[in-house]
């Protein structure tokens, strides 16, 4: 409610011009209102109808919108005249004020790009891994295992084929692991699968699973490397990045709906951006993680993190060629800094 | 169609909202919104739509929208909870997840009724507003009945279910005592998705070829994770091109049946909107709040409200002032939250 008191004796006049809807038909009057001492003329075509200024509620303010004047009995005025309207009516209700405010100069609005910018920053840098760590230790093993074994058989139905390893070969890893994961503090018991996929490669899912490449098997020089590369993989399970990723990739989704839901077309980008370039960030810390992990593993296995340093190595020569032309995989960088990590690894192991 | 009449008038719509003023509106709104960690978005949504509405002129006069935020709040804390519960359940328990979309398909008629309720009754044009009548009944008939017979037909029923999602909608509005009505036909849309269908299908051959062709030329060594390389990324773009401009085809085309189907009394619309130019609006729109990060959005909807201003029309053999008010309706503001998050786009 807008109530304007004047003091009493004081004498204000003024007039602006708008057009009149009577709120019962969609015809419209151009009217010339007349304020005086409180009241307010409507004058028409030569008749003038008298409304106290009291009875009269205004919409809130916002910049580049014409005014409305709710009139008692259902009759609205609307007037371009939005500083005559504002002077009479000063926005009383603080949000709108304050909002109509802010949205009125370029200052507030560059001030809140600097401000938006910071917290979005900061929602993705710190708190989303910060709430997704908390929420992906609470979620219950069988639900873990039921997202894995789904990921398995997509990852079986589009690119893996079954392991062509000997399968004394495979018993002799298998029980090697067994050993390297029993009585470890925070791991489960570890499902460790075979696979052929065309490249030597390892990867943790969730619900304690680790697939292990027939190239991998073969890419190791010897089951130190092998080992290292495991416990490496080991690292992301004890610390759930698969089951963080999905959760901080989601708060991000959200985000950029918000940001951008609003124009035409922009919905599907929310799904398509995190997963293509905010990724890489992330994993970049879970995979240092994951080596830090590694080294502490390996080394209550008497094992030396120097393994883990002599595979990273071989990895890096192998896959050096492919880089210069390949610039985009350089600049997101999913396995960033491998000459950091090789020096990580070296040093953990002194 | 309407034979010619002599008394027929042509009134345009108008679109005279700026970037630079909406702009500093949506931004004002947003950062509040993250500062009051989403609270202020129900008056930031009031205050860019009130914009946007005042902005939109129908022979010179603007539009009007008056929901109260608190209603949207209320909706908005509706909604979260169902998406919440969609979007978590959704990565960790697919059964959990057949639940919500159960419970999601048993809503789907309420929310959109209710929708377009609070949406109808809240706007309003030279003080008299809209309102809609259709019932929770009908649209479940249409909406769970459509959506099933779609998937028992493998998709063919579909087009056919979005014509009568469209006439439910549109023959239900009601602007005061005036019914909209509607004349549309299940022809145009067959059409619309059969095109559709077949662009995407021509499209999909074109790129498994394209496919086939670099992966004999390249070892096939990726690894899952290492998928970022640039063919990838090229074939990434140039499915989301196709998708962008098969969306703007079938909403341009389907803008133009609807509008030009739609009576209001004295009064018939015509939409005159191209197939192409909505894809570029939407294409460079896409690339300018990229490069941006989001700044260009204001812009972004700037220019698809003029563009489909300018596209919309309407005749009229009598002139706007005979249109009376009608009796007011009751609605909350949930169903709109809840369609706003799931994007359930039933809006003409």
């Amino acid at each position: 409610m807008c109530r304007y008191e004047l003091p009493a004796g004081f004498v204000m006049s003024s007039a602006f011009e708008g057009i009149l809807y009577d709120g019962r038909s969609a015809m419209g009057r151009p009217v010339l209102v007349e304020i005086e001492n409180a009241r307010l003329a409507i004058v028409y075509d030569g008749t003038r109808a008298v409304v106290a200024q009291s009875d009269v509620r205004v919409d809130a303010p916002v910049p580049g919108v014409s005014r409305r004047l709710m009139l008692p009995g259902g009759a609205a005025i609307e007037s371009d005249d939005r500083a005559a309207v504002e002077a009479l009516w000063p926005a009383e209700d603080p949000l709108s004020r304050s909002a109509f405010w802010l949205e009125s100069r370029w200052s507030a609005a560059i001030g809140a790009v600097l401000l938006t910018a910071a917290l979005v920053w900061i929602i993705i840098a710190d708190v989303l891994p910060l709430a997704a760590e908390p929420v992906a230790r609470s979620i219950g093993p069988r639900i873990e295992q039921a997202i894995g074994a789904q990921a398995l058989k997509s990852i079986d139905a589009t690119f893996a084929k079954p392991s062509q390893l000997p399968a004394a070969r495979r018993r002799e890893i298998e029980r090697e692991f067994a050993a390297f994961t029993d009585g470890e503090p925070g791991l489960g018991d570890v499902d460790l699968e075979f696979r052929r996929m065309g490249g030597p490669n390892a990867f943790a899912l969730p619900g304690n699973t680790i697939v292990v490449t027939d190239e991998m098997v073969k890419f190791a020089e010897d089951d130190d490397e092998l080992l290292a590369a495991l416990a490496h993989e080991l690292g992301h399970l004890r610390y759930q990045h698969a089951m963080r990723l999905v959760l901080q990739k989601s708060g991000i989704a959200v985000l950029i709906t918000a940001i951008a839901g609003d124009a035409a077309g922009m919905t599907f980008l929310a799904a398509a951006i995190p997963a293509a370039v905010l990724n890489a960030s992330y994993s970049r810390e879970f995979e240092l993680e994951a080596d830090r992990y590694a080294y502490g593993h390996l080394l209550r296995h008497e094992r030396s993190p120097r393994a883990l340093a002599r595979l990273f190595r071989r990895f890096a020569q192998q896959q050096h060629p492919a880089d210069p032309s390949d610039p985009l995989a350089r600049y997101l960088g999913s396995h960033p800094g491998i000459e950091e990590r090789i020096r990580l690894a070296e040093e953990a192991a002194n | 169609m309407a034979e010619p009449d002599l008394d027929e008038q042509l009134f345009r719509f108008t679109f005279t909202g700026r970037a630079g003023e909406y702009f500093r509106i949506w931004i004002i709104s947003l950062c509040l919104s993250l500062v009051t960690l989403g609270v202020y978005s129900a008056w930031g949504k009031v205050r860019k739509r009130r914009y946007l509405y005042a902005h939109t002129k129908l022979d010179g006069t603007g539009f009007d929208y008056r929901a109260s935020p608190l209603a949207i709040l209320r909706g908005r804390a509706l909604a979260l909870l169902l998406f919440g519960g969609f979007a978590l359940s959704g990565h960790f328990v697919p059964a959990i997840q057949w639940i919500f979309i159960a419970l999601l398909l048993v809503l789907s008629p309420w929310i959109v009724v209710a929708a377009a309720r609070f949406n109808a009754r809240n706007s309003t044009y030279r003080n008299i507003a809209f309102s809609f009548d259709g019932s929770v009944r009908e649209a479940a008939w249409i909406f769970v009945g459509g959506a099933g017979l779609s998937i028992l037909t493998l998709g063919l029923a579909y087009p056919w279910y979005r014509m009568r999602r469209a006439r439910f909608i549109i023959a239900h509005h009601r602007y005061g005592a005036t019914h909209f009505a509607t004349d549309l036909q299940a022809g145009g849309f067959v059409l619309t998705y059969l095109f559709a269908g077949l662009i995407l299908a021509g499209a999909f051959a074109i790129l498994v070829g394209a496919g086939i062709a670099l992966s004999t030329g390249t070892d096939a060594a990726a690894s899952p994770a290492e998928e970022t390389s640039l063919a990838g990324l090229a074939v990434i773009a140039v499915v989301y091109i196709v998708y962008v401009a098969v969306y703007a085809y079938i909403r341009s085309r389907t803008l133009n049946l609807m509008a030009n189907a739609t009576i209001i009394g004295p009064m018939r619309l015509r939409g005159t909107l191209r197939a192409r130019r909505l894809a570029w609006l939407y294409l460079s729109n896409i690339v300018a709040v990229l490069a941006t990060l989001g700044i260009a959005t204001p812009w972004a909807t700037i220019r698809v409200a003029a563009y489909r201003a300018d596209n919309i029309y309407a005749r009229a053999n009598a002139p706007l002032q005979t249109y009376r008010s009608g009796v007011p309706t009751h609605a909350t503001a949930t169903g709109s939250e809840v369609s706003d998050m799931f994007d359930v786009d039933v809006s003409l």
